[in-house]
Parts: structure tokens; sequence; C-alpha cells
């Protein structure tokens, strides 16, 4: 850090404040819990003592209102859409969303004969990342994750961007 | 092959006349079984009408547990006695259900509840199917817990009225079965105090479950595709 590394004492660690903001967000996203449909089974063994979410410092939470990242998993139906959109409306900046499995990328195995079946969760909210698979594994979705708090690490938020 | 069926179906029904249920417990054939029953109704019926009489003194007293008769050829020709007209005939369909009038299916729910003999106390499922061809079909399987037999009840009616009376209040377990009904085939109940839409939004469009259904186009501006290969 230039001029001012370790010209502190021992403890003290000097970063850039953005930077910091990322590596505070990335390593605490906690998520939303809400299931809805098979894959929120796999999203729970994800969560369930073998893979251990906290590890990587997230934990449900039962409240939009608390929550940095919604976690789609499961089939998204037309009547639930209409809520997935309310929820997400709920929560406060930053926020991040995860599609997981084909539901809720793609519409699944609903895709053709589906009426009622909403084609993909992107349709009513803004998706940070893909997680394929029917369901996906709790391996996948930890790659998901990963590749989320990579995201959130890459942000500037106090970086004014001159567009 | 046609007439050896034929003559054992005969056969039977002639044994059954005269009051010898094994012949036709005894056919392998499942189907060829139904059809000699069948048959075997007929035959008592007509001899019933005539006069003649054969061993029907029996059905007077209409024991449940007469081990020769389903519980569907009991109830059916109880149902026949207690409110005539009631039950409409179909050859060869007595095995897997009874046929009920829809405008007698009032009565006919308050007998099959209370009735001494039926006592069917417990309403185990309502499914409505379109049958094609104009017909919607609410079909109801019963069983009794006190006496133990279970019959399959179907009420057709026409698609440009698909009017039925609601037994909500009768077993309260249907209250759900014919809201789903409702809105999967568009049958209509009467008398329901609550019949609404189960399981799809309250401002959704037809009946997905009917065979002219057309899906929406767009659900509160959600796009639902119906043609997918450039959809994006
Ligand atoms: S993607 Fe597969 S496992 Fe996941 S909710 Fe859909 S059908 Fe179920």
């Amino acid at each position: 850090m230039g001029v001012l590394e370790h010209k502190f004492q021992d403890n003290i660690v000097v970063e850039k404040l953005d930077k910091l903001l990322g590596w505070a967000r990335s390593t605490s996203p906690w998520y939303f819990q809400f299931g809805l449909a098979c894959c929120a089974i796999e999203m729970m063994a994800t969560a369930a003592s073998r893979h251990d979410l906290e590890r990587i410092g997230m934990m449900p939470r039962s409240s939009p209102r608390q929550a940095d990242i919604m976690i789609v998993a499961g089939t998204v139906t037309m009547k639930m859409a209409l809520r997935v959109k309310k929820l997400y409306e709920q929560m406060a900046d930053p926020k991040y969303v995860i599609a997981m499995g084909s539901c809720a990328t793609s519409g699944g195995p609903y895709w053709q004969h589906g009426y009622h079946v909403l084609k993909g969760v992107d349709l009513v909210v803004p998706v940070d990342v893909y997680v394929p698979g029917c369901p996906p594994r709790p391996e996948a979705l930890i790659e998901g994750l990963l590749k989320l708090q990579e995201k959130i690490q890459k942000q500037r938020p106090l970086t004014k961007i001159d567009s | 092959m046609i007439d050896d069926r034929d003559k054992l179906i005969a056969e039977a029904v002639e044994k059954g006349l005269q009051g010898d249920m094994d012949t036709i417990n005894g056919i392998e054939d499942r189907v060829i079984r139904s059809k000699a029953k069948a048959a075997l109704h007929k035959a008592k019926k007509v001899a019933k009408e005539s006069g003649t009489g054969i061993e029907d003194s029996k059905e007077e007293t209409a024991s449940p547990v007469d081990e020769n008769q389903s519980p569907n050829q009991i109830v059916f020709a109880y149902l026949e006695k207690k409110i005539p007209g009631s039950v409409i005939v179909q050859e060869g369909d007595l095995e897997e259900c009874i046929y009920v009038n829809p405008s007698s299916w009032e009565a006919v729910s308050k007998l099959l509840r209370n009735d001494e003999i039926l006592q069917f106390d417990s309403l185990q499922c309502i499914t409505g199917i379109d049958i094609g061809e104009g017909i919607l079909e609410s079909r109801y399987n019963f069983h009794s817990m006190s006496l133990r037999h279970t019959i399959e009840i179907r009420i057709p009616v026409s698609i440009d009225n698909p009017k039925i009376y609601s037994i909500e209040q009768i077993w309260r377990i249907g209250d759900w079965f014919e809201r789903e009904v409702y809105d999967m085939v568009g049958i209509i109940f009467e008398g329901h105090r609550n019949l609404k839409r189960m399981l799809l939004p309250d401002d959704w469009e037809g009946f997905p479950l009917r065979k002219d259904y057309e899906t929406q186009q767009t659900y509160h501006g959600i796009a639902i595709p119906k043609v997918k290969e450039e959809w994006e």
C-alpha cells in the first residue's frame, strides 16, 4: 500500500475503503431463506452441516429486510412470480439474486407445457448468477455463491464512474 | 373366439339366474367376467319386471354382506329402489362405477351419507375430467369406514352448462376438492359457499384441464410464450 505500508503498528491494516467494503460485503452475504420446489431441498442440504454455508459467511435470514442475497430455488409459478418480485423489492440495497436450477433460469422441465410456470425468474427480477442443474448439487450452488462473491468483490461502491 | 365368449357368458348367466354365482366369479378374464355380470344383472331385471321374480326376495332385505355382489351392484339396486331414475344405466360399467343423474345428485348424496345400509361416511377424492365431445365428468370415490365398502360415483354434465349440486356441506372435505375441480375443469358446484380458484391466481383466464384450453399470452404483463423456438 505504497507509502503508508509498515508505517503503523502490527495490528493495523491499510486498505482502500472500496476494497474494504467489497471484502466485508462478499464475506457475509446473508441469504433470504425461501424455497419454492425440489431445488429448495438441495439448498437446505447446502446449508446443513456437511456442506456448511456458514464457512463462507452465509446464514439464512427469514426476512427480506435483513437479507443481501435471494436464492430463487425452485419452480416459479405465475402466481408466485408477482410475490417474488414484491419480496425482491423489499430487500435493502445492495441486493443480489441467484437463479438456482433450470426452473429458475428458464422454466426447466415446464418449458414446453407448463402453462403457469414463469420461464425464467429473470423476467421479473435481475439475476446475477445462474446455477444450472435439476437440481444443482450443493457443490454447484457453492460454486455459484463463490462466483457471486467474486462479483461483489469487484464492485467499487464508493468510486464515481464517469461515463 | 367371439362365439366361445358369448357362449361362456350365456352359460354363466344361466347358472347365475339359478343362484349359482361360482361360475361367473370363476371366469378368469376380467373383461368377460364383468360382461357376464352385467348381462346377469340385466337378465335379473327383465325377470323381475316380467314378474317371474327369481330369488329376488333377497334384495328386499338388501343385506350388504351378500358375498356374491360387489358394493356397486348393491348400491345400484338400492338406489334404483329408493330414488327411481337416479342412476344412468350403462352396460358393463357396474364393475367399476355408478353413473348418477345430475338432477338426482342432491337426493342421492344425502342418501349415501345417511342411509343405514350405505353409510358412506368418508369422501376420499373428487376428480374432474374433460371426457371430450362436450362432456365434463365429476368422479367421487366414497368409502364407508363402518361397513368397509367402497364405490365410485360418476356424474356427467354438458360443457355448456356444467352445474352439479355441491356436496360441500355433506362431506366437509369436499370443500377443497370441489374448488380444485372448479379451478381445473370449470365445473360449477351449486351451493358451495366459497367457490373460488384453488391453485391458480384468482384472475387467471380459462380452465387448464379442458381439452380446448388456450394458454393466455401474458399475465400481469409477464410473457407466457407459446411458440418457443425464437424466444429469448
Ligand atoms: S430445476 Fe429441477 S429440481 Fe429444481 S425446482 Fe425445477 S424441477 Fe425441481
